[in-house]
């Protein structure tokens, strides 16, 4: 009793401290503590465990997850080079990625395909909605806050139409909007029909289900009869009711979050509007429930949420949710790994939902930087306790841009977007002098004595873009490849991490024109490289650093030396080589 | 929306004739010789899927209620089974229905599209099983199959998981209706060496990948994607050429037609499990005008797919599958339409393994709820396997599990199996 009573106390004390020392919790690194749970979790660990993957691995690992491309081969070449101890350079490199622009662009892509899961663009255009993504990931938005934009904005006021993508490319159907709530923003699908067979769960389902849609089904969607424009309007009265799957019973609920407390609404707000819904008119209720989904959601009390998004930014990364399917979260499918998921989830709510520092933490970690290369025959309890790396198939976009980093083609529409930036900023900077010039004899004409000793504004014309800008220019630039390779590697994969390839994408690889326009040897591109190097050694090296971001082994090396023997033809050969590369399962999964 | 009532009086009279000869010839192969059935055994098995997508109306199809509260303005028409009637909508398929039967008693209490669709597909309310498709390609398709082994015509939709856990060479491959898939010829610029020296340099490279380990089924899937594309590379001249006029007349011009053709053609060159979809039966306005104009498509050319198999000598060994998402609701709504509906509601099946001529189950007077032996996707599942000669209560060996190949909680409709 004793010991208890005091180790009692002992914790008691340690939240307090811990309470009042957030910067001393924060500064705590979390990813040994991640190693700890993840190790402790299989018996005789190490004998199944791989080792750390090579430097050059972990580069070509760690660019695509943080930054959404491989690395460039002058990249590779000074990451290897660089002497100093490994987990020193390894740790500077993560800094150096969650630092860049292109991370901002990663983070876009991520929310995108889990917030709309690849749905076409219907209501709200798609560029406005990247836009939003991306600023929100340069500023590093955090996800309560994101989440709380999102689910509560109805689209109604332009300057934030974006956020209410979510809803609106739903068609604001009730049920899919509900249903989405709780498998996007809580990791559970209450539809889940294999739980109807349990009647249990079913009525725990039925509740919640019907909980959030209490939140939503006051909103409407609201067709302006000018514009034509959807938005959310919203209705100040409307109670959700429901038939038990227990007893038939009748049931009625307040919007309430799983199984938190019903959230009434306030008295006296029952058809209060600050705008009646009408014809023409969106309606806007005095108390509105969709707001207070946004709090309800992302409030401390409600575990799910920061459960959910710590699961799949880790399956983002490690290729393989704790709870797989993300969005199947339930008393029948418990995570793997539940005390770790816990500690993901508790940290990052406690870090303020910084997705980019759990990110960091992820990337720091043992399990993530584990070589693929499996230690034993069966690789199934290796691979369910993260005891080896997985494959993760790149996303369709981390394809496109790897596949432009790789040909070159990337490096031309770079030049040529700076040579834009560049020649627009002189063109603005020019236009400024001359209207400046003009403003300061228009004011010298007024007023000479006021002119007098001031000299007009001086313009800044060396001012170069910001990376910021550069890189969203890029970005704009290769979209329609981007695009391209979504239309043709996107897969209804659900919230799981499977892989499944496809004919019509091999006939893609193979004989489509896009690849062979970025393979045909131009004066900057890689085969162009290739075929004005002599030596066969260092033709092997540069292919296999630009496309593989790894130095060839010994065997490799012949291989490409053999094959330059057979195909006379340089460009040919080249040509060939570089394609066999980059359509090797090697380039199609990150490893 | 066209209308092809395609009734014309000497087509029909052609028809008939065909079915009577082919008719004939059945009666013929059911008298061979034990020896000669064994070969016939051995023949490869097929499956043909035409899917009524958005849910075809069972009461303006295999389960009409003439007459009653729901029954809505068609009459109910004699078959070529003495007794069983279906829905004067399909005067083609009814002379035919000797070679089909009829299951009355479906509930997948489900009315989601989506859920209908995997219901029937998956033989599991829910979770990530393969299709019947991809589990039919596993099963029956040669190893040295000359096209991939489950082939979906179809003029849109979406991509979907077909395959779950097994293999994807046994994934649906999509086809946007008789034409020549994207990126099928090689480019100009790539001489015929050429491709044949890199592909085999680019088959080094991936076998020493997969070597090391790690997920064999993603590596082995991306390795199969370009055997797929090689196989239908090499079968360009299947989508090249327009049908003979002949064969127009009969299917009829339609896109459903000549994606009918494409079926057939399929078939009769080793395809393994063809799916066509006929799209456009989700009715929830002006149901009666909407199945009068696609059943009137559906049902002729169904029928002239269905002879030609017949008269080829395949149909005995292709499993055939006539099915939608769901049925429609019997009641009528406001716009005259009927709306979502897996709860008392039918499909039709017939070849390989299927006792023809049969009715198994049935809805009430007013087809609002199922009367008698009730099945769902499940048993319809376990059915079609057994009828391909598929243990479906065995399991699917997959790296380190084992995964049973239909819901171990359903059975087949034994009264089906022939």
């Amino acid at each position: 009793m004793g010991v208890s009573f005091r180790s009692l106390i002992v914790a008691v004390a340690f939240a307090q401290v811990a309470a009042a020392l957030p910067a001393a919790e924060k500064a705590k690194s979390l990813a040994p503590e991640i190693d700890r749970l993840i190790e402790a979790a299989l018996p005789e660990f190490a004998t199944h465990a791989s080792s750390t993957c090579s430097d050059a691995e972990f580069l070509r690992r760690v660019t695509l997850d943080l930054t959404a491309t491989i690395p460039s081969g002058e990249a590779t070449r000074r990451f290897l080079a660089d002497k100093r101890p490994s987990a020193e350079k390894r740790d500077e490199a993560i800094k150096q990625l969650l630092g860049s622009p292109a991370h901002a662009r990663r983070m876009q892509y991520l929310l995108d395909w889990m917030l709309m899961e690849r749905r076409t663009s219907e209501n709200v255009a798609s560029a406005g909605w990247q836009a939003y993504l991306r600023k929100a990931a340069t500023e590093n938005r955090s996800w309560d806050q994101l989440s709380r934009e999102i689910l509560v904005d109805g689209g109604a006021d332009a300057k934030t139409r974006p956020r209410a993508r979510f809803y609106l490319d739903r068609e604001f159907d009730l049920t899919v909007v509900t249903r989405d709530v709780g498998r996007i923003f809580l990791g559970k699908d209450l539809e889940c029909a294999q739980c109807h067979n349990h009647p249990v769960v079913e009525a725990y389902l039925q509740r919640h289900f019907h909980g959030l849609k209490a939140f939503l089904d006051r909103s409407y969607l609201f067709t302006d009869p000018k514009s034509k424009k959807k938005s959310l309007g919203e209705k100040a009265e409307g109670d959700v009711t429901f038939t038990s799957a227990f007893d038939d019973t009748k049931g009625k609920t307040d919007p309430r979050v799983l199984d938190l407390p019903e959230i009434p609404d306030p008295k006296g707000t029952s058809k209060q509007y600050v705008t009646k819904p009408g014809k023409t008119a969106v309606g806007v209720p005095k108390y509105s429930r969709r707001q207070q989904l946004g709090q309800a959601v992302t409030a401390k009390e409600n575990r799910a949420f920061r459960l959910n998004i710590a699961n799949r930014l880790w399956a983002a990364m490690m290729g393989r949710g704790l709870v797989e399917p993300l969005d199947l979260a339930h008393v029948a499918n418990p995570p793997s790994h539940p005390k770790l998921l816990d500690l993901l989830g508790d940290r990052l709510h406690a870090r303020g939902y910084d997705m980019r520092w759990l990110l960091g933490e992820l990337a720091r970690t043992r399990a993530y930087q584990r070589s693929s290369r499996p230690r034993e025959e069966s690789v199934d309890t290796a691979r369910r306790h993260f005891a080896v790396g997985l494959l993760k198939p790149l996303s369709p976009e981390q394809y496109a841009w790897a596949t432009m980093e790789a040909t070159g083609f990337l490096e031309a529409v770079q030049n040529s977007t700076l040579a834009k930036l560049k020649s627009e900023a002189d063109k603005k900077a020019k236009d400024k002098k001359a209207n400046d010039k003009k403003k300061a004899a228009k004011d010298a004409g007024k007023a000479k004595k006021d002119a007098a000793g001031k000299k007009p504004e001086k313009s800044n014309t060396e001012s170069s873009p910001s990376p910021a800008a550069v890189e969203a220019a890029l970005s704009k630039a290769v979209d329609g490849h981007i695009k391209t390779f979504v239309t043709q590697f996107a897969a209804d994969g659900g919230q799981s991490t499977s892989f499944s390839a496809t004919a019509p994408q091999a006939l893609f690889l193979v004989n489509g024109q896009l690849l062979r326009e970025w393979l045909k040897p131009t004066k900057t591109n890689l085969t162009g490289r290739l075929a004005k190097l002599d030596d066969s050694a260092a033709i092997a090296e540069e292919l296999y650093i630009v496309v593989l971001n790894r130095l060839p082994t010994a065997s490799e090396r012949s291989e490409v030396s053999e094959y330059l023997k057979k195909v006379t033809k340089r460009t040919d050969a080249v040509t060939e080589l570089t394609w066999a590369l980059l359509l090797s399962a090697e380039f199609r999964f990150n490893h | 929306m066209q209308r092809d009532h395609g009734c014309h009086r000497i087509d029909h009279a052609l028809t008939r004739r065909g079915f009577m000869a082919t008719g004939a010839a059945a009666g013929v192969a059911g008298l061979t010789t034990p020896a000669v059935s064994e070969q016939l055994e051995k023949k490869q098995k097929r499956v043909l899927q035409v899917y009524l997508q958005g849910g075809v109306s069972q009461l303006e199809s295999w389960d009409p209620k003439p007459g009653t509260l729901y029954g809505g303005p068609f009459r109910a028409i004699p078959t070529s089974v003495p007794g069983m009637h279906i829905c004067e909508l399909l005067p083609h398929t009814a002379q035919r229905m000797h070679l089909l039967s009829i299951v009355r008693g479906i509930n997948l209490k489900t009315n989601s599209h989506h859920d209908g669709r995997l219901f029937m597909e998956m033989g599991r309310r829910s979770g990530r099983f393969p299709y019947v498709g991809s589990v039919a390609a596993k099963y029956l398709m040669p190893d040295n199959a000359p096209l991939p082994g489950y082939l979906h015509v179809t003029t849109r939709g979406l991509t979907d998981y077909t395959n779950a856990f097994l293999d994807a060479r046994y994934g649906q491959l999509k086809l946007a209706g008789p034409k020549v898939p994207a990126n099928l010829v090689r480019p100009k610029t790539v001489t015929a060496d050429a491709a044949v020296r890199s592909r085999n340099l680019l088959k080094r490279l991936n076998q020493r990948f997969s070597g090391r380990g790690g997920q064999k089924t993603f590596t082995d899937s991306y390795n199969a994607s370009f055997d797929m594309a090689e196989k239908l590379m090499a079968r360009r001249d299947l989508f090249e050429g327009e049908p003979s006029g002949k064969d127009l007349d009969r299917y009829g011009r339609h896109p459903f037609g000549r994606n009918c053709l494409l079926a057939r053609t399929l078939l009769e060159n080793g395809g393994t499990v063809v799916k066509v979809t006929h799209h456009g039966y989700d009715t929830h306005a002006e149901n009666f005008n909407f199945h009068l104009e696609q059943l009137g498509e559906f049902d002729k050319t169904f029928c002239m797919l269905l002879d030609d198999l017949h008269t080829s000598g395949m149909l005995e060994s292709t499993l055939v599958m006539i099915y939608s998402e769901f049925g429609r609701t019997p009641k009528i709504n406001v716009r005259y339409g009927r709306d979502h509906w897996g709860t008392a509601w039918s499909i039709a099946l017939g070849g390989q393994g299927i006792v023809p001529g049969a009715i198994v189950g049935a809805t009430n007077k007013q087809g609002t709820a199922v009367s008698e032996r009730e099945v769902d996707g499940g048993h319809l599942f376990h059915t079609y396997f057994r009828a391909l000669g598929i243990d479906s209560t065995a399991y699917h060996t997959l790296d380190g599990r084992t995964v049973p190949i239909g819901d171990p909680a359903k059975q087949p409709i034994q009264e089906l199996l022939a």
